[in-house]
């Protein structure tokens, strides 16, 4: 958020030609990994599901399946970026390869940072890349370095969180954004805690509640709830 | 402006807009040339969208509540992300990149290009001669059991010219993922500095050069040259360009001139891939010959030569003349 310091976090913010701020959440190499290593399961698999019908075809089968693993090694990630931003392994992982300004990746950039990942491989298991993801702010390997790329955490949006009481109070006073956010949090994680811990927390805002303990929970509840339009 | 103003005066402008991306942002072909009477015009979305980023600022700047913010967001990342989408490919651009772009790329890297084609024929050449006059130098460069399956290779004897076995589909789906993987390999060990790249060319020139001085050597000449000259054209041009694409990017590593470093590499990124691509495809096309046509046994030597010969010249003119006058020379 604009608001206060500067976290430290590894988000990457653009502004877009329209002068909007995007923020960008880089991934870093273990969420990678996964979605690399499912990757190859999928293309593993779908090499042995296909062999045995194309081996059946004889020799013109066999070259069939040759080039159908060319395919799968060289095009597979480079395809299914441009198009949809993600490979079958990243999907599942929830991350996004976009370029650098966070505008969808081209075709010369994909192609570049998959080619690149023989070198980013070298000397074995992608040692190069984790150092190099280990080094960059935004945890980019070489691959991404050349082609102007980043990896990004696309999860589902949010749900809103559910209502915890049917009251709605107004806050006496007109709330900060941080302030907002850190109340619907509160109203939103509050439960998982126990009750001790709850008051706790919700003590520190008594200034604002205008009570303590439990009633200051539910109050802080209420006024959640007319922040996000439950009026 | 409270809030709630703000919501009631755009909330129906934003609702058209998601709309719009749901129904009519995912597929351009499809929806092409039909209207949604409820929805707003095509032409009208990038205003739209400029539009909705200018309320997000103000929404932001005025402090309304994260949810709001969050919301404008969301819908003007969905609009950002369609309005700067990668172009579906087009055939009528391959065929441009192919025949002028391509011979462009290789002519605009010409230092790369002949430093790469001196570090891979002056080995060949050196080794084969080298093997002509002293022949037992093969065994430092090659095993016993590679000089064996060569010899059977190329055996005058064979019906099959080239290969211990296989038939001409199972080698062409063999040559494609062995070959191209390797010219994408060259041009990417590049990246190490030009290292990788330099290895590459000088291991290939001095394998080639001794396979083909030693069968030239030992009589199997030939059969051998009846084998290689249909593809090498495509085949050995593409070496030297993949790994002129991986000289020109070690190069900027090292000497990114006027630029950043990370500026210098993503530009020679740039160009590497588009040369990869025309190397592909030139291997792809070698790999054609190299299975169906160079196997051929009962074509005489002078069948292969000539078109060969027809074969070189062909691509020398396209890399020489390709994209001469285009619009995109510079």
């Amino acid at each position: 958020m604009p608001a206060g310091a500067p976290m430290l976090d590894t988000y990457r913010e653009v502004i877009t030609p329209e002068g909007v701020p995007l923020q960008l959440p880089a991934a870093g190499p273990v969420p990678r990994a996964l979605a690399w290593l499912i990757d190859l399961l999928v293309r593993f698999g779908v090499l042995m599901v296909m062999s045995p019908v194309l081996l059946a075809l004889g020799d013109f089968g066999q070259g069939l399946y040759l080039g159908l693993m060319f395919l799968m090694f060289w095009a597979y990630p480079i395809v299914l970026e441009v198009w949809f931003g993600q490979t079958l392994g990243k999907r599942v992982l929830g991350l996004r390869v976009v370029a650098n300004d966070g505008a969808p990746l081209g075709w010369m950039p994909a192609i570049v940072r998959n080619l690149l990942r023989t070198v980013d491989a070298l000397p074995f298991g992608y040692a190069v890349g984790l150092i190099s993801c280990l080094c960059d702010p935004y945890g980019r390997r070489l691959g991404d370095l050349v082609a102007g790329s980043l990896v990004v955490h696309a999860p589902p949006r949010a749900a809103e969180p559910p209502a915890r009481i049917e009251t709605v109070l107004a806050p006496p006073v007109p709330l900060q954004p941080g302030e907002q956010i850190a109340l619907i949090a509160f109203a939103d994680r509050a439960p998982a805690l126990s009750g001790p811990r709850q008051n706790e927390l919700a003590d520190i805002a008594s200034g604002l509640s205008q009570a303590s303990g439990a009633a200051g929970v539910l109050r802080l509840y209420a006024m959640a709830n007319w922040l996000l339009g439950r009026r | 402006m409270k809030q709630e103003q703000f919501v009631t005066r755009y909330q129906h402008e934003w609702q058209q807009f998601e709309q719009w991306l749901q129904r009519r942002g995912g597929h351009a072909r499809s929806v092409r040339g039909t209207v949604d009477a409820d929805l707003p015009g095509d032409e009208t979305i990038p205003q739209r969208y400029r539009r909705l980023c200018q309320q997000l600022a103000l929404a932001r700047h005025r402090g309304y509540s994260p949810q709001l913010v969050e919301r404008l967001q969301q819908l003007s990342q969905n609009g950002h992300n369609l309005l700067y989408r990668t172009p579906p490919p087009r055939w009528s651009r391959a065929v441009e990149f192919l025949f002028a772009d391509f011979p462009l790329a290789v002519r605009s890297q010409a230092g790369a290009m002949w430093t790469a084609l001196a570090l891979f024929a002056v080995p060949l050449v050196g080794i084969f001669v080298l093997l002509q006059l002293k022949p037992d130098l093969v065994h430092m460069l090659l095993s016993t059991t590679q000089i064996a399956q060569m010899e059977k290779m190329y055996d005058p004897a064979a019906d099959h010219l080239g290969r211990d076995s296989g038939t001409d589909w199972a080698m062409f789906g063999h040559y494609i993922m062995n070959n191209i993987s390797i010219g994408l390999r060259t041009f990417a060990s590049g990246l190490l500095a030009g290292i990788g790249t330099v290895l590459v060319l000088l291991f290939n020139g001095i394998t080639i050069g001794a396979v083909a001085g030693h069968l030239q050597q030992a009589g199997f000449g030939e059969p051998f040259w009846r084998f290689v000259v249909g593809h090498a054209p495509f085949e050995l041009t593409a070496i030297v360009i993949a790994g002129g694409a991986g000289l020109q990017l070690g190069l900027r590593l090292l000497a990114p001139g006027r630029m950043r470093r990370i500026d210098a590499l993503i530009e020679g990124g740039r160009v590497g891939a588009r040369l990869c691509l025309g190397v592909a495809f030139m291997l792809l096309v070698a790999a054609f010959i190299e299975a169906f046509w160079s196997s051929i046994a009962w074509v005489p030597m002078w069948g292969k030569l000539t078109v060969s010969g027809i074969l070189w010249t062909l691509v020398i003119l396209w890399l020489w003349r390709g994209g001469r006058g285009s619009a995109h020379a510079h």
